[in-house]
């Protein structure tokens, strides 16, 4: 049999832009706040905003990694790689490897999708994101001062109580920090590790904790307009096949909301869209 | 299947991979190493992000809440919620919450004065608010204690209503008229019902939606998301509001009306559905010959027309709609006629399956009673109030009343809590016509200027979940009207802005994640009964704000010889299963609960809906749905109804018992309210600041924008609206609001900005970018400038919610000098009123501005 090939279909017309995804991600999978130009937003946006007054086109496009046939991402990566394809097309990292040479996302022939600063480049949005060397991930918690002093709390107290930074942290199994041997052994009186380590690049991994359960990425659970379909693009009878099949997709080319040109091969992305976010006017 | 991650461990334990320490591995295994499923509990509870109220469920590892979702068995939001839901996880765990009660030692109030709070025991608080609250019955002037209602469960009639009216005061004051009561004035002079509409969107052939971005805001979020793109397949959709708002994006027409003329496009919109013919006949009747008299200018003799379930429809052609043509309402409203007239043929053909979503955008407005009612109007004339694929009322959710507390008032109290209430309800300018009666309704931000004119009149107050110095239209009233209130205990989980005036502070729970109640809401056409459940253990001893805390303060007004509050909460919430009384604040709480809930999942009556088996069954569940809203429920005379007691007969609902074009009963209301204070309607009519006259007042009709500053000092209308991430007031504290501010469509992440037209930017010198200052004529601010083509030239727009100077250290720029940051809106927007309804304005363009480049 054939192996799976993962694949995302989104549907913009069902797309409302509300942002429920990328939040939603952020809580499965314990992203930290954008910190020197990297996002660590898994699940983003790009927007197209043209026309004048009152004729407007407006569209939010929700975006996440390709996971492409032909990752530029990999290519980079020195061996032994430490980017990788799973057998079903999923783009994995594994941090062993990783030299942190930033190949990945930051030279002219890296990923298309990322950016070595978002707001330095003007790109809307970065695939992968890198937790500098150096310096605490989730920075945001370690902070001790109270707003008012014995009244109230701290950031490094809630996480102190929670025994985890971030405190909300999701624990699921993944090469996470807190979920590594290293994690687990520096865990120290019931308390989680870090979820994430300077050094690491980051990025989606279409949930691969929950689809090798045979339960969709969270990002498509959590879509409260069902704009978001999964599956496997080698199954004919699958969703994204039928939809790949009743419509006539568009892939983007790059991390400024531009699709692929017919023809246009690109990296191969798997994240395909379909329909418009505004449908033609009508009387 | 699922693999538990430890049993995963083990497995590969046993294989003997585990053993290789963090060093390099092959790919192949680095996934397999420690792969595996998340092991946790989905509990169910309630997200209170906004009104829609969702009925939700939170992931809970280890005792602490990781994710959250909506119900699974919720027919409104199918078990997804929109991104607020989200966010709440970072109002559980943020990290400046209030730990521990607090005492002001700096007996000087003010903005930006150090209140010098510091930690005290929940029993020095609870005696020291017990021994305030005493000194006023000790005086004989118990009217003078206030109880400030903010985001409440319905366990609020505790806190709100018994706790005050037997402590001896009339003062409870919740929130409701600062959110959208003209937009309930406007469904119940037509058609009833003084509540919020729900809208069949599945079924609809027109939507038109109004005033509101329904996808950001606005009730029924993720059920309108969930239904809003098949929608576009299945139905013609229409947006009117003056900036490019979600809905308004993703539309077929976007009408960028120029505000406050919403009641222009109604007339207009009405007068084209009756002079085409479109009217729905067989819920408005027809002329007896069959012949179309309305044209344009004449005048109908009302004995030509019969109508079926409405009342007046000639009356109100005549009085007000003849001469309302889309030629006279384009000059108004900035949309062109032919447009105009496209819009109101499209919903007559597609009637009666039409959507009129009424928002508060159209309402909320100085005059905005009469426009309310304007625009639900249209859906009594296109048939579509009950029907299909139209505007719905409710279902019925049959929950328990508490207890009657009467008995347990003495003297002091009896007279006392009869008082006339501080915000001047009823007075001759202020008529808050809630549901046909004079003083029926809270008229909230008035609650401040009449704390200001007599400083005495409130010596006591307590607040809950409420923040008025930052949530109220002229906002400095109430940082003047704070700062004189000589006690006020904050019940809160932040330091707000309205905490920096309080004595003691009370920290709270947080709702959905520690909280207990329940509340009701609707979408889709159910309604819903949804648990509010604690699904964690808080990290410090905070409490529960509409039960748990009255209960103590009445325990510590026992001990000070006043036990009538704590016997009536003894007597009187007997736990309704074992019949055990209450011995403390929680117990207290929970069967409070359980009477109110228990026709839900006793199954001593089938009431209908979901069927649950007992009280461990509908705490597991979360929530109850009732069976979907029959459709013309209320046609055939049902939209008004007589109910006889003591030989009095009052009206619940319409006068007539039909939808009422010509209100019979706004006529009543309007008269009772002018008898009341011996005068006229037309003198009502004047002291309120409306323009009609006669009987004008007493059909749905345009009334020109009211506004404050001229063209020529102010010369741009000011547009407050609603971001997709606002948990109400609540969300900027937390940090994915403003990584995700740019969702709310001409906003920019980490920035509170102005949405000003390039046009009119290019005109003033502005780039995009550039920091500003926005001048009204009560306040100005300073935030940056986003040029973007979605605001109509001559109008700009400012998102509600940033310009904290207070809650916490991502709201505020710098919270220990009470330096906000980005500008609050109601620092700009002064308070006025929509004094029929009570409503406080924040919509219509009522607030000229102007901008100047600093």
């Amino acid at each position: 049999m054939a192996n799976k090939k993962y694949s995302m279909v989104i549907d913009l017309q069902k797309c409302v832009g509300c942002g429920a995804c990328a939040i939603a991600c952020k809580t499965e999978n314990n992203t930290q706040l954008p910190a020197t130009g990297q996002t660590f937003h898994w699940a983003d946006f790009a927007f197209h905003k043209e026309g004048k007054f009152p004729d407007l086109k407006y569209a939010s496009i929700p975006v996440l990694c390709n996971h492409c046939d032909d990752p530029a991402c990999l290519k980079g990566c020195p061996e032994p790689k430490a980017l990788y394809k799973t057998e079903d097309g999923i783009t994995m990292y594994n941090y062993r490897f990783c030299i942190q040479c930033k190949k990945c996302y930051e030279p002219q022939d890296s990923c298309p999708y990322s950016s070595s600063d978002v707001e330095k480049e003007g790109d809307q949005h970065t695939v992968i994101s890198f937790n500098q060397v150096g310096k605490d991930t989730h920075g945001f918690w370690r902070d001790k001062a109270a707003l008012i002093k014995g009244c109230t709390s701290s950031p490094a107290a809630i996480a102190d109580k929670a025994g985890i930074t971030p405190p909300r942290a999701h624990e699921y199994s993944y090469n996470d920090r807190m979920n590594t041997e290293e994690g687990q052994q520096s865990r120290g009186k019931g308390k989680l590790a870090d979820v994430r380590k300077d050094g690491w690049i980051e990025k989606c991994h279409f949930c691969i904790h929950r689809v090798r359960n045979g339960e969709d990425p969270y990002c498509v659970v959590s879509c409260p307009s069902s704009a978001r379909v999964f599956g496997d693009r080698n199954d004919p009878g699958s969703e994204v096949s039928k939809l790949l099949k009743k419509y006539k997709p568009k892939r983007l080319k790059n991390n400024r909301g531009e699709y692929l040109k017919d023809g246009e091969k690109g990296t191969g992305p798997n994240v395909f869209y379909v329909r418009e976010f505004s449908p033609a006017k009508k009387s | 299947m699922k693999i538990k991650r430890r049993d995963f461990l083990k497995g590969m334990a046993a294989v003997g991979v585990i053993a290789a320490v963090d060093g390099p591995m092959l790919n192949s295994l680095a996934y397999a190493q420690g792969g595996g499923a998340s092991e946790g509990t989905w509990m169910p509870s309630t997200c209170q992000g906004c009104t829609t109220w969702c009925p939700a469920e939170v992931y809970v590892q280890n005792g602490r809440a990781t994710k959250v979702k909506g119900n699974r068995y919720s027919k409104q939001n199918d078990g997804v919620l929109c991104p607020k839901g989200h966010l709440s996880l970072q109002e559980l765990y943020d990290p400046d919450r209030v730990k521990v009660p607090m005492k002001r030692t700096n007996p000087k109030k003010g903005k930006g004065v150090d209140p010098k709070f510091v930690p005290i025991s929940w029993d020095e608080a609870l005696n020291t608010v017990a021994d305030k609250m005493m000194e006023l019955r000790n005086n004989g002037e118990p009217e003078k204690y206030m109880l400030m209602r903010g985001r409440y469960s319905y366990m609020r009639d505790t806190i709100y209503d018994s706790m005050t009216k037997v402590f001896g005061s009339p003062n409870g004051i919740s929130h409701s008229a600062i959110c959208a009561e003209a937009e309930k004035f406007g469904a119940y002079y037509t058609d009833g019902g003084w509540s919020y509409r729900d809208y069949d969107l599945s079924n609809t052939r027109y939507a038109l939606i109004w005033g509101c971005d329904p996808l950001s805001s606005n009730r029924m979020i993720p059920a309108t998301i969930k239904r809003f793109g098949d929608m576009l397949d299945n139905a013609t959709v229409t947006v009117v509001d003056p900036k490019l708002q979600s809905s308004a994006a993703k539309a077929h027409n976007w009408l960028p009306i120029k505000p406050g003329e919403d009641g222009a496009l109604a007339s207009a919109l009405a007068h084209v559905i009756l002079t085409e013919g479109l009217w729905h006949k067989e819920f408005v009747g027809d002329f007896k010959d069959g012949k179309n008299l309305f044209k344009a200018g004449e005048t109908v003799d009302e004995a030509a027309f019969e109508e079926k379930e409405t009342n007046g429809i000639v009356k109100w052609w005549n009085i007000e709609l003849k001469d309302k043509t889309a030629e006279w309402a384009s000059k108004k409203t900035l949309i062109s006629a032919a447009k105009i007239k496209e819009v109101a043929i499209g919903m007559g053909k597609a009637a009666p399956n039409v959507v009129v979503w009424l928002g508060p955008g159209a309402a909320m407005h100085v005059r905005g009673a009469y426009s309310a009612m304007a625009i639900h109007a249209l859906s009594g004339l296109l048939g579509s109030i009950d029907n299909e694929g139209g505007v719905l009322a409710t279902a019925k959710i049959p929950v328990a009343k508490l207890a009657k507390y009467d008995k347990y008032k003495d003297e002091l109290a009896a007279k006392h809590s009869k008082i006339q209430k501080i915000d001047q309800r009823g007075t001759k300018a202020f008529p808050a016509l809630n549901a046909g009666k004079s003083g029926g309704g809270v008229v909230t931000n008035n609650t401040a200027n009449a704390m200001l004119k007599d400083p005495g009149s409130i010596k006591v107050a307590i607040g809950y979940m409420n923040n008025f110095t930052f949530s109220c239209t002229g906002a400095e009233r109430w940082e003047k009207a704070m700062e004189q209130l000589p006690f006020f205990a904050h019940i809160t989980t932040n330091a707000s802005e309205m905490t920096q005036y309080a004595d003691i502070v009370l920290p709270s729970t947080i709702t959905q994640y520690e909280k207990m109640g329940y509340v009701k809401t609707k979408a889709n056409r159910y309604a819903t009964a949804t648990l509010i459940l604690p699904v964690v253990k808080p990290m410090w001893d905070v409490r529960t704000d509409e039960t748990e805390i009255p209960w103590q303060i009445a325990e510590k007004l026992k001990e000070r010889g006043f036990s009538n509050l704590l016997d009536y909460y003894t007597n009187e919430f007997k736990d309704p299963e074992t019949g055990k009384v209450p011995t403390n604040g929680m117990e207290f709480t929970e069967y409070s609960l359980k009477i109110q809930t228990a026709p839900l999942w006793d199954g001593k009556k089938d009431v209908g809906g979901d069927k649950i088996n007992g009280w461990e069954e509908f705490k597991k569940r979360g929530m109850w749905n009732s069976a979907a809203y029959k459709n013309k429920a209320r046609w055939g005379g049902k939209f008004g109804k007589d109910e006889e007691k003591d030989g009095k007969v009052t009206t619940k609902g319409t006068v007539t018992h039909k939808f009422e074009f010509y209100s019979e009963t706004l006529k009543k209301a309007l008269n009772s309210h002018a008898d009341k204070h011996k005068t006229t309607v037309d003198d009502i009519l004047e002291t309120c600041n409306y323009e009609a006259r006669g009987e004008l007042a007493f059909v749905p009709h345009y009334e020109a924008p009211f506004r404050y500053g001229s063209k020529s000092e102010y010369p741009f209308d000011f547009i407050d609206f609603k971001s997709k991430l606002n948990r109400e007031g609540r969300s900027q504290n937390l940090t994915w609001y403003y990584e995700f501010k740019k969702m709310d469509i001409g906003d920019k992440s980490n920035d509170d900005v102005l949405q000003i037209n390039p046009s009119d930017a290019a005109k003033l010198g502005i780039k995009d970018g550039d920091k500003i200052k926005i001048t009204s004529t009560v306040a100005s601010i300073v935030v940056n400038a986003h040029l973007w083509e979605g605001v109509r030239p001559g109008t700009v727009a400012k998102c509600y919610g940033q310009g904290h100077w207070a809650y916490g250290r991502t709201a505020a720029e710098d919270y220990h000098k009470a330096k906000p940051r980005g500008g609050s809106n109601n620092l700009l927007m002064p308070d006025d009123y929509d004094r029929l309804s009570g409503s406080t304005v924040r919509n219509g363009g009522f607030t000229g501005v102007k901008i100047e480049k600093i």
